[in-house]
């Protein structure tokens, strides 16, 4: 954290700045994805940011970049400029995303809860571990209908049911002197395992689902009913959600647009792109059988964000990322439009 | 950040000297697990132990440190 109260002093001049309200620059290095966004931007080379390889690959103990708090004029345009919020700037305690003068990337990923059939595919899928779909299953036995009895006397607490039950819904005591035989009602499926593998006939049971159809089931029942989340602060708006959602309920919005190339040919296959990269965008392929020769290095650039980051790890300067489009919302700062700008041309 | 070696650790398999980018690049039959002809590369091993030559060249992927069976070879 850096805080206020900076003299500058020029040819003679003793500038002074306000000291009326309190900035305040504060790193999350969880959320850091180390693309080097700011430490270009910086207008005085106040950040560095660090080998961004290593310390991801062999989990190292030290922060992804340093400000030098001599240098830092608190500007604010390194946490505007961040694609991912890793750097929060505030005034007052007021963070700068929320102070409407301040340009700020436009960037979303909305999931629709009316139309998210909670699959919990984008849980899995999504690089950052950034959404939770917490869900509630129906109740098994109300999705079937049928009956089930045991006969105690024909019993001999052989325990095969029990063993046979593919829903565990039967549970046999077989010591001597304390035989029992219980069937639990709301996991049993009627599936008639038990009364078919039964050595001695004891238990009858009936699907009803079968013979008579699912009258007596309420479809209502069936449904699975949740919840979604995205974790706003390591969301880096990747779009995997919106690709992998079988329903179209994830909407994501990039503040780039641009391109990734990879040159192949001075690619060494070190890997240090696929480690690096915040998007899981690259990867090694498959090979595609015998005598066929795949890239080196192959991507999904639909997950791209095109942040820059597996570039300026390449030891061998073979990858190429390029921003064609940035999106931000409109300011009066020419300064500001010019750093936006300026991402174009990294 | 730099590249650092430590020869009472190295066991001088080699490992390093080929999993490095960088010396593929300059050097490429050391990718096949041959010897380099030029000591223009990085690290090489030499009477059994890892040897850095140009370390300034090293662009601190960490490549090097990742497949090092014994931290012989590490950044800092």
């Amino acid at each position: 954290m850096i805080a206020n109260t900076k003299e500058v002093k020029d040819k003679g001049f003793d500038i002074k700045r306000s000291a009326e309200e309190i900035r305040n620059l504060s790193f999350k290095d969880h959320v850091c994805i180390g693309c080097g966004i700011c430490e270009s931007t910086c207008p005085v080379e106040a950040i560095k940011v660090g080998n961004i390889g290593p310390i991801v690959r062999n989990e190292m103990d030290i922060p992804k970049l340093e400000i030098d708090e001599e240098k830092c004029v608190l500007c604010g345009m390194c946490s505007g400029i961040c694609p991912v919020n890793a750097l929060d700037f505030t005034i007052d305690n007021k963070s700068i995303s929320d102070i409407d003068t301040y340009p700020k990337y436009i960037a979303s990923a909305e999931i629709d809860d009316e139309t998210c059939i909670h699959c919990q595919r984008c849980e899995v899928a999504c690089p950052r571990e950034a959404i939770t779909i917490p869900r509630s299953l129906p109740e098994r036995s109300k999705l079937v209908t049928g009956e089930i009895e045991v006969n105690e006397d024909t019993c001999i607490h052989c325990g095969i049911c029990d063993e046979m039950c593919p829903t565990d819904a039967i549970d046999v005591n077989r010591i001597p002197g304390e035989e029992s035989i219980l069937i639990n009602k709301d996991k049993c499926v009627y599936c008639l395992i038990c009364k078919k593998s039964c050595p001695v006939n004891a238990i009858k049971a009936a699907c009803r689902s079968c013979s008579y159809g699912e009258y007596d089931i309420d479809m209502s029942d069936a449904v699975t009913t949740g919840s979604s989340f995205i974790d706003d602060e390591t969301c880096v708006k990747c779009g995997w959600c919106e690709e992998i959602c079988p329903v179209d309920a994830a909407k994501v919005k990039k503040q780039f647009k641009g391109t990734l190339n990879i040159d192949q040919d001075k690619c060494t296959t070190c890997g240090t792109c696929i480690d690096v990269c915040p998007c899981d965008v690259l990867s090694f392929p498959e090979s595609a059988g015998p005598a066929t020769r795949v890239p080196n290095v192959g991507k999904e650039e639909q997950y791209c964000i095109h942040c820059g980051a597996c570039e300026r790890a390449c030891p061998t300067d073979a990858i190429d990322v390029k921003i064609t489009d940035v999106d931000y919302t409109p300011t009066k700062s020419k300064s500001w439009v010019d750093k936006f700008e300026a991402l174009k041309n990294r | 950040m730099e590249l650092n070696v430590n020869q009472d650790n190295c066991l001088g398999c080699g490992v390093c000297v080929v999993a490095c980018p960088v010396n593929v690049s300059i050097s490429p039959e050391v990718s096949g697990g041959h010897g380099s002809r030029t000591e223009e590369i990085i690290m090489m091993v030499e009477n059994g132990v890892i040897k850095l030559f140009s370390k300034e060249k090293c662009e601190k992927c960490g490549t090097c440190q990742m497949f090092c069976p014994v931290d012989a070879i590490f950044l800092e």
